[in-house]
């Protein structure tokens, strides 16, 4: 008992000393990155910048699954003083919300040139690259097959649909798109339709494709990432990508978007970053692993399962005005899912 | 002198590792853009009949879970602690194994049971799977997870008292009773303390809980301050929600306070050489280790089963260890250093509120407790609001931001735990060293600590389990590039394979029961040689 009342301070002093000197800022170039991508395909990138570049990556990871509350609180709550060089959001609306706080600061990236305007902020406070389609993965049994996103409302579907929580992630997104593009009044009428037609909320997308691939729902409206993830694994499930007749109203798209932080730490090396996440060759990457994120550049061809962003009827929308409607029926969505 | 200056010390700093961050998050609630405002609250108040039905809906969810818990719990802590039953041992860590691992990854791994689809509805007719599957996804299936994770509290919390019962009261009772009685009306009564803290405990952890309703699609107060974080970026609106959680937890509080305000822990010294009383269970030994054993194999092992097929290829154990080697290293090492900080904090303020060493001792004990129910969240942005300045980088850009969180968080638990271990001590014996003029230091060291040892070890067990598997503070102000096993496999999880995800909870269980093995070795040989 003697000796173990000295050991425990000691090895404990020394691994706290061990690890404050592993912290200790060396001398090595570093760039810290928090990410709402998931992990299992960004990390992947972000070590072949490090062997590319030398410089150390320092990564937050975040996922849809945990709402995204860790690595958008801590870009808020560290405004004062910044600890992270680049944002790397899984959708432009949070990249928005960044600039209208403060928190993003303007950088074009000569990379990102060949990214249709479309999708990148005009004062380079945010670029899009690598995007994912909303799409509707159904159940193989499923017929005849859901084409539109107004489905959900169709009595055919009655209690057989799921939804992801639209208070969260691309759902809120698409939501708030749907607002802008079809007005206030039509966007009620649509959710009240959800309503109407017994839709299940379930908590976020990869919950609702597990649903349909497990059969307890025909379809549900996913990122196509979430789609192709099923498919891989052999699970009956299909990809359709909506509204894309004549009259109708597209497909929604959901780039990735690299911000810079406004008086990051290694605001060099976080431009060396984001010039690599917006390459041709990061977004080849993105489109041939199991991330399955269309390029936004046009010379850049994906694998066969995921139609050309050129082939795709795009809905076509502003970010920016998402962003701002997403403010304002935030409120009403947070009831909605309540009810 | 030095005795008042240590534990004067050790209670401010838990105020200032853990009120402090809390206070910077309510003051910030009351500013809107650099002026005072009431708005956050205003907005509470005008969503009031909502917010009722939610905190109403978590209230039921907590008692639920903590009532079954207890009632289960307590019957296994002492068949466990104190019978003959086989496999004692073997029980009392298989039924810890869910306390180890995130909730939220039992009720994934329930999920692939009794879920549509699940293993349950491929044996079952399509109806009675339907039916189950739908009491599953809603408060059933929400307390059957939660009480299957946080049981093992009650039942190791009794089996730790059933071991300190002065043994002459129960040979007293035993004079004209049989044990049923005596356990009924001595040994339950005089652990009543311990099995009621065990309950709060259960009620307060399932209070917090969000991963789990959110899964299983059951609102609950809980996921609306996560809203007000992850939906509005509103931490002024996210504090104001968290208030009404606090005025349940004091409310708890309180009624523990007033139940327990006679005491009737009368636990004494089990003195080197003292006998345990064994409960011989005769001709219901067979039956009830068959009972125990199938509720392990349906509660523990049918979904620890489903990992660990899930996982049960070793290019799964490839991947998982080439993706997490550092997490689980990092895990290992924060879990080290902050279970023995917490240790040594929960003694000194454990020591303060058993001896009352200083008027504010309540105080001390109702902060501690106070905070272990704060969402993790709410404790990291305030860590974050606090801890976030140019002029304290090196903490918060390092592991020691995590260790002031584990340290806000959980030190009731090494506290609480203190505070029991000193019942057992006679105070004459610390007198005694006094008068003989020895230091407060040298008598803590020669007698407190050596007496409290096996107090202190679980201690240090508990608060390694508990840093080990915090998601919450560690999600939030983990330092770049730095993360924890569990925020691993949380963010792995999203489009992660299945089978990386399940090698993953297979080896967080493993790196948490390897510290327990090693200390049941040491023990076991230390009382071998004593």
């Amino acid at each position: 008992m003697k000796k173990a009342f000295w050991i425990v301070p000691v090895v404990f002093v020394a691994l706290a000393i061990a690890l404050w000197r592993y912290y200790s800022p060396g001398g090595a170039p570093t760039v810290v990155v928090y990410v709402s991508h998931d992990q299992v395909f960004s990390e992947p990138i972000l070590r072949d910048f490090e062997k590319e570049t030398g410089i150390h990556v320092r990564a937050v990871y975040d996922t849809e699954e945990t709402k995204s509350a860790g690595a958008m609180n801590r870009l808020i709550a560290e405004k004062r003083n910044p600890q992270a060089d680049v944002y790397w959001a899984n959708e432009p609306i949070r990249a928005e919300v960044l600039r209208q706080q403060g928190i993003a600061a303007p950088y074009i990236s000569p990379n990102g040139l060949g990214i249709p305007e479309t999708f990148r902020d005009p004062n380079g406070y945010w670029t899009g690259f690598a995007a994912r389609a909303r799409v509707l993965i159904v159940h193989r049994d499923t017929s005849p097959k859901p084409t539109s996103m107004l489905s959900y409302t169709d009595p055919r579907w009655r209690g057989k649909t799921v939804i992801a929580n639209p208070l969260f992630g691309t759902t809120t997104t698409q939501i708030a798109a749907l607002f802008v593009l079809s007005g206030d009044e039509r966007g009620h009428a649509f959710m009240q339709g959800l309503r109407d037609n017994a839709v299940k909320v379930s908590p976020s997308n990869g919950d609702s494709a597990d649903l349909v691939a497990r059969g307890e729902f025909a379809f549900s409206l996913v990122d196509s990432d979430d789609v192709v993830n099923r498919m891989k694994q052999h699970q009956p499930v299909e990809m359709i990508y909506p509204d894309q007749g004549v009259n109708e109203i597209g497909c929604f798209v959901v780039p990735n978007a690299v911000v810079l932080i406004a008086g990051s730490p290694h605001p060099a090396a976080g431009k060396t970053l984001i010039d690599y996440l917006l390459s041709k060759e990061s977004e080849r990457k993105l489109a041939f692993s199991d991330a399955a994120q269309i390029p936004l550049h046009p010379d850049v061809a994906g694998p066969s399962y995921l139609q050309p962003i050129a082939s795709i009827k795009v809905m076509k929308v502003n970010y920016m005005e998402i962003a701002s409607k997403l403010q304002t029926i935030l409120p009403f969505l947070k009831s909605w899912a309540e009810f | 002198m030095e005795k008042r200056l240590t534990l004067a010390t050790a209670a401010a700093l838990l105020a200032v590792i853990g009120l402090l961050p809390v206070l910077a998050m309510v003051a910030s609630s009351f500013h809107i853009s650099g002026s005072f405002s009431l708005k956050a609250y205003q907005a509470l108040l005008a969503s009031s009949q909502q917010y009722a039905l939610l905190l109403g809906r978590s209230v039921l969810l907590s008692f639920l879970t903590s009532a079954l818990a207890t009632v289960v719990g307590v019957p296994l802590g002492v068949l466990i602690g104190k019978s003959d039953l086989p496999w004692r041992g073997t029980f009392a860590v298989f039924f810890t194994v869910p306390l180890l691992i995130p909730p939220y990854l039992i009720a994934v791994a329930w999920g692939a049971i009794v879920g549509k689809g699940g293993w349950i509805s491929q044996a079952f007719p399509s109806a009675a799977s339907d039916l189950l599957s739908a009491a599953f996804f809603g408060l059933p299936g929400c307390t059957g997870v939660l009480f299957t994770a946080f049981m093992p509290i009650v039942m190791l919390l009794t089996t730790t008292y059933v071991g300190v019962v002065n043994p002459r009261w129960e040979d007293a009772g035993r004079l004209v009773s049989r044990w049923p009685h005596v356990l009924r009306r001595i040994t339950l009564p005089l652990i009543a303390p311990a099995i009621l803290f065990a309950a709060v405990l259960v009620f307060l952890l399932a209070f917090g809980e969000v991963g789990v309703p959110t899964y299983l699609r059951y609102p609950v107060y809980p996921l609306e301050i996560l809203t007000q974080f992850a939906a509005f970026y509103d931490f002024g609106a996210a504090t104001a929600a968290a208030i009404p959680m606090l005025l349940v937890t004091l409310a708890i509080l309180a009624l523990e306070y007033r139940l327990l305000h006679n005491p009737i822990l009368e636990l004494r010294a089990v003195m080197p050489g003292a006998t345990r009383r064994q409960i011989p269970l005769g001709h219901w030994r067979l039956a009830v280790f068959g009972t125990v054993l199938g509720w392990a194999l349906l509660t523990v092992v049918l979904p620890l089963a489903v990992l660990l097929i899930q996982s049960a290829s070793p290019s799964a154990y490839i991947e998982a260890f080439s993706r997490s080697s550092g997490s689980i290293v990092r895990s290992l090492a924060f879990a080290v250093i902050g279970a023995t900080a917490l240790t040594l904090l929960g003694f000194c303020c454990g020591y303060l509120i058993h001896r009352r060493a200083l008027p504010l001792w309540r105080s001390v004990d109702a902060l501690a407790l106070f905070l272990f129910t704060l969402p993790g969240t709410v404790i990291g942005i305030g860590l974050v609001s606090l801890w976030n300045t140019s002029m304290t980088n090196a903490i918060y850009g390092s592991p020691a931001i995590l260790i002031l969180g584990y340290l806000a968080q959980y030190t009731v638990l090494p506290m609480r735990i203190t505070s029991a271990s000193l019942e057992s001590i006679p105070r004459s014996l610390e007198h005694a060293a006094q008068l003989g003029g020895a230091s407060w230091f040298t008598s803590l060291r020669y007698i407190v600590v050596p007496l409290a040892k096996r107090g202190l070890i679980a201690a240090w067990l508990i608060s390694y389990v508990f840093c080990l598997r915090d998601i919450g503070i560690s999600m939030t102000v983990y330092p770049p590039g730095s993360d924890t096993l569990p925020v691993r496999i949380l963010t792995l999880m999203a489009n992660g394979a299945p089978s990386l995800i399940a090698a993953l909870c297979v080896i967080l269980i493993v790196v948490t029961l390897l510290p327990l093995g090693v200390v049941s070795l040491w023990l076991r040989h230390s009382a071998r040689q004593s």
